[in-house]
């Protein structure tokens, strides 16, 4: 029996797996509690499809296991809490994976500090949970590994783990040839100028940047970002196994359960200060806008803004809709935080997080063609190229409003090889074509009944014309009358302002 | 145990791939209602099968015998698709070239199976060009994602890459060969790393900076002199607005147009005052087939300011253009008055053999793939008549064009499918100008493949030829910051 398992057996395996519990629980109510809706953000960038031919366009690419795997993790993110169990399961595993690489003894606690760097990883909302299981597949091979007796078939299988690996993880899993170097390393420098010829040998055939392939295509979501934090996770995993092992008398000199707890608290304690300071609550609260917006949650969104008067742009656009939802946007605009007509309709930004919540004022409205293309266009910005489920069932919806069937059957047949949207798509697919439902449903029937009567073009700016046009298109629409006087009163266009009032008296 | 297991899944495997025999069918008097419609359509003699599925998606199987006058006959049957081999495909046109094949189609349905009325497909003498090249993008507005050229062989359902802008940051846009023959190439990235891409003669890609002090900007739509050493491009200040209603989304329009040559052996464009006119929209140069004249679309300019773009309709005209000298002729003609019908004519492209011109007839405005009542007209161009390809045009958008290199086919790109995502046609147009139906880009499983596919097939040509596209040398030259600048020549 090795000194290493001579600790464990002392300390208790029980003892270091309620650390890895109460760390797992750390990482649970973080995200469940602290950061749902950076999740629900990762969720409605990506669409991930049950289907033969979406998978192969994933897993052909390097690390392209990893990616698929992240991905198919992340549309349970559309549950705040399931999201939050994944990643803490995906980490507490790393944390496992890391403990067992060396005999830790008093340095317990620096096996977690991997896991809390993926967490910090994790913290970015364009970091793609695509690196975390890249790690995590690195770590499985190395431990599938330590178990194989050394001799030529050790060696042959590392040569073909090379490539699969690099397949499988991406350039992350130099980690485990990292981890897996003996101590006369001889004929295993071969090993790695193996790996090193993939990127470059691959760089010919694949259509991406050579420079992804040396440092990982799937790991975060902008593909000009290097994500320093997760290789400082990798290299630290190796980094602190030498240590480990390099102080091994030392740290396993005492083996006493308290002098791991020690460690323990002061890694935790430590990292947990790093992870709070670097959590972005501001986006956080920006999410939740447009996460409450997302799913109409009006009296939710008119609780919030009353509890902190928001001063964000999304959240006054947000708390705008919301009070116009309710009738209450001309009679208390001013008691609310105000951001000129920005506040009412923000100027449309071609990236991915701003126009959402503006498409589903224009949406609400009944401009459904500014929706429409406000959401497609947000969904091209997508910067990795993936689509959005969020944006799909929109783009469903607005071809529905404007009779497009076609085009909706498109994108619902799509949905229905979702896991959480397929449902919608078959009750929708129905309404197609069907004039009659359509009129008679409490949405669509209304937004069409709302759509603009006569054709004109529009720019990147909402006018005040605009809305007048689209109340004038049906007097019923109390949202384009909220939103024209708000308009009027933002403006301080007092002419427009009483012209409609009596229009309305 | 393990016998047996092997025994079962081998008999769930044959039972899985076994055709059913098409018995006790109800024998329709109608034609089967199959997608893509390929009833009664012309196709050239060396085009991959033509899959189709039946419209109707209850359908459970679907059966299709192709029999032709000498006996022969190919038979496939599927679940969703008819899946012909290719190479029994090949052998039955090559035995048949001027003449009808008959397909019968049954379905089978809940209630059994159902044999419709045979149709017939033509097999032209004319064959086709070795492939397409275009452009796959979505039908967006002003934001890209992913997107590439890619050829596809016409003879297979192979398609390949030539370059995507996962390689790099930008877009890419107006790909164009001189007849169909890929050593002369012209390719423009947008972007960051802008650039127009060139190769002459089969050599070298050039990266070039086509924008000068003396040209509205970057050089936009191209077109290869039949020689080869000079190339038409437009030079286009575009804008776009959005559609409040209605069944058109997006408005692209010119502020400012302007044409140019380009004398590929000089590096020099060749300018013409007449061609460059502040108070006409000048777009869209395309070379007679003899290379002696320059057809353009031209609209009178909109007042500054002015967004009346319901009132700008182009003309077809004509400049003269002598190749020797790479001088402009001194008179525009009017070739066809779109004008005058309230109506404005996009996308002009003769025919290789001089024979016609095939042009998009719109409401207004030069941008017909995002107008609906877009069709095709063809000009006849010894009597000057032009008339619509009824044959081939739809209620939908049918615009942009190109003849194949022996001016037998034309590939158009129509929104008949669906209203949105552009695909491929192909039309047999005979030496009288006499159109058939056209077919759809065939796919393995049609309805699958263009259904999954949320991508339009943007600016379709025939090469005639793979490219032989060396995208990754391609990539270095545009990450490169090399880039050669344009000279200019200004024509008296």
């Amino acid at each position: 029996m090795n000194e290493r398992s001579q600790w464990s057996m002392v300390h208790g395996q029980w003892s270091m797996a309620m650390f890895t519990l109460l760390f797992g629980v750390a990482v649970l109510l973080f995200f469940g509690m602290a950061y749902p809706h950076h999740l629900h953000y990762q969720e409605q960038y990506q669409l991930f499809l049950f289907d033969r031919n979406y998978m192969w366009e994933i897993v052909k690419l390097p690390g392209g296991v990893a990616d698929l795997l992240g991905r198919f993790c992340t549309q349970f993110f559309l549950f705040a809490w399931v999201g939050a169990l994944i990643i803490s399961v995906l980490l507490s595993a790393v944390q496992l994976l890391t403990l067992r690489l060396a005999s830790w003894g008093r340095l317990y606690g620096l096996s977690f500090v991997p896991s809390c760097l993926l967490w910090l990883f994790l913290l970015d909302e364009n970091a793609l949970l695509g690196g975390v299981w890249a790690v995590l597949l690195s770590l499985l091979a190395s431990w599938a590994f330590d178990h194989l007796p050394c001799g030529w078939t050790r060696r042959i299988l590392l040569i073909i783990a090379i490539p699969v690996l690099y397949w499988m993880a991406g350039p992350v899993c130099i980690l485990f040839f990292l981890l897996q170097a003996p101590k006369r390393l001889s004929w295993y420098y071969g090993l790695f100028v193996l790996l090193a010829l993939l990127p470059i040998l691959l760089s010919f055939y694949l259509p991406v940047p050579a420079d992804k392939l040396w440092f990982g295509i799937h790991y975060h979501r902008y593909p000009t970002v290097f994500p320093v934090i997760l290789w400082v996770a990798v290299l630290s995993i190796f980094v602190l196994t030498l240590i480990a092992r390099a102080l091994h008398r030392w740290a396993n000199a005492s083996h006493r359960i308290v002098v791991a707890l020690c460690s323990f608290v002061v890694v935790i304690a430590g990292m947990g200060w790093i992870v709070w300071k670097n959590s972005n609550f501001k986006a956080e609260k920006v999410m939740q806008y447009d996460f409450m917006a997302r799913h109409q949650q009006w009296n939710r969104i008119l609780d919030t803004v009353n509890a902190e008067k928001p001063n964000n742009p999304i959240g006054v656009t947000v708390q705008n809709l919301a009070l116009a939802m309710h009738g209450l946007l001309t009679d208390h605009l001013f008691e609310y935080n105000q951001n000129g007509i920005s506040g009412l309709f923000p100027t449309v930004e071609r990236d991915a997080i701003s126009p959402l919540p503006t498409a589903e004022v224009f949406y609400q409205l009944g401009m459904v063609n500014v929706a429409q293309r406000t959401v497609f266009e947000a969904q091209e910005a997508i910067l990795d190229f993936q689509k959005s489920a969020r944006c799909y069932k929109r783009l469903a919806q607005t071809n529905l409003i404007n009779g497009d069937y076609e085009v909706a059957r498109k994108y619902l047949m799509a949905l229905q090889k979702t896991l959480f949207y397929s449902d919608w798509a078959n009750e929708t697919l129905s309404l197609l074509g069907n004039e009659e439902a359509i009129a008679k449903h409490p949405e669509y029937g209304r937004l069409r009944q709302f759509a603009y009567k006569d054709d004109f073009y529009f720019s990147d700016h909402t006018t005040s014309q605009m809305l007048q046009s689209l109340f004038l298109s049906n007097t019923d629409n109390r949202l384009a009358y909220e939103y024209l006087l708000a308009y009027c009163l933002l403006t301080g266009d007092r002419e427009t302002y009483y012209q409609f009032t009596s229009i309305k008296r | 145990m393990k016998k047996i297991l092997y025994i079962l899944l081998s008999l769930l495997f044959c039972a899985a791939c076994t055709n059913e025999t098409v018995s006790d069918a109800n024998q329709e008097t109608s034609l089967p209602h199959i997608y893509p419609d390929y009833i009664g359509v012309t196709i050239p003699v060396n085009i991959a099968p033509l899959c189709f599925n039946m419209a109707d998606e209850t359908a459970l199987r679907i059966d299709a015998v192709i029999t032709d006058s000498h006996g022969h006959n190919l038979h496939s049957q599927g679940e969703e698709s008819t899946d012909f081999d290719i190479d029994d495909w090949h052998t039955l046109l090559s035995q048949n070239p001027g003449d009808s094949l008959t397909v019968t189609v049954s379905a089978k349905y809940d209630d059994g199976w159902h044999t419709y009325r045979p149709f017939s497909i033509y097999v032209s003498t004319d064959s086709i060009d070795y492939g397409i090249c275009y452009r796959l993008i979505e039908p967006g507005y002003e934001v890209w994602s992913k997107m590439g050229i890619y050829e596809r062989d016409l003879s297979s359902f192979d398609e390949r890459p030539l370059i995507e802008n996962t390689q790099f940051e930008g877009c890419v846009n107006c790909h164009s060969f001189n007849r169909g023959n890929a050593a002369d190439m012209s390719l423009h990235i947008r972007g960051a790393h802008g650039a127009t891409l060139l190769r002459h003669n089969n050599g070298p890609f050039i990266a070039y900076n086509t924008k000068t002090d003396q040209t509205l900007g970057l050089c936009v739509y191209p077109y290869w002199h039949p020689s080869g050493r000079y190339i038409a491009y437009s030079t286009n200040t575009t804008n776009q607005l959005f559609h409040s209603a209605g069944r058109n989304r997006i408005e692209v329009f010119d502020d400012a147009s302007d044409l140019q040559v380009y004398d590929v052996e000089k590096n020099e464009l060749l300018l013409s005052p007449l061609l460059k006119q502040d108070s006409v929209y000048e777009t869209y140069p395309v070379f007679s087939a003899d290379g002696r004249s320059l057809y353009f679309c031209a609209a009178r300019a909109l007042p500054e300011g002015s967004h009346q773009l319901d009132s700008i309709r182009y003309n077809l005209c004509r400049i003269d253009f002598d190749p020797e000298t790479g001088n402009y002729g001194e008179r525009i003609d009017t070739i066809v008055n779109a004008e005058a019908l309230h109506k404005s004519v996009s996308f002009p492209r003769p025919s290789y053999d001089g024979r016609f011109l095939c042009y998009t007839l719109s409401d207004y405005g030069q941008f017909s793939i995002w107008h609906h009542e877009a069709d095709l007209y063809l000009l006849d161009l010894a009597t000057s008549q032009s008339r619509p390809m009824d044959e081939a045009n739809s209620k939908e958008t049918d615009s942009f064009h190109n003849w194949s290199t022996n001016s037998r086919w034309l590939v158009l790109s129509s929104r008949r499918d669906d209203g949105l995502f552009t695909r491929p046609y192909f039309c047999h147009i005979d030496a009288k100008g006499k159109v058939s139906k056209p077919f759809m880009l065939p796919q393995r499983n049609p309805r699958r493949f263009y259904r999954e596919r949320f991508l339009s097939f943007n600016v379709p040509d025939f090469i005639t030829a793979p490219t032989r596209f060396n995208s990754h040398q391609a990539t270095r030259l545009i990450n490169s910051n090399s880039r050669t600048p344009f000279g200019v020549r200004t024509s008296p």
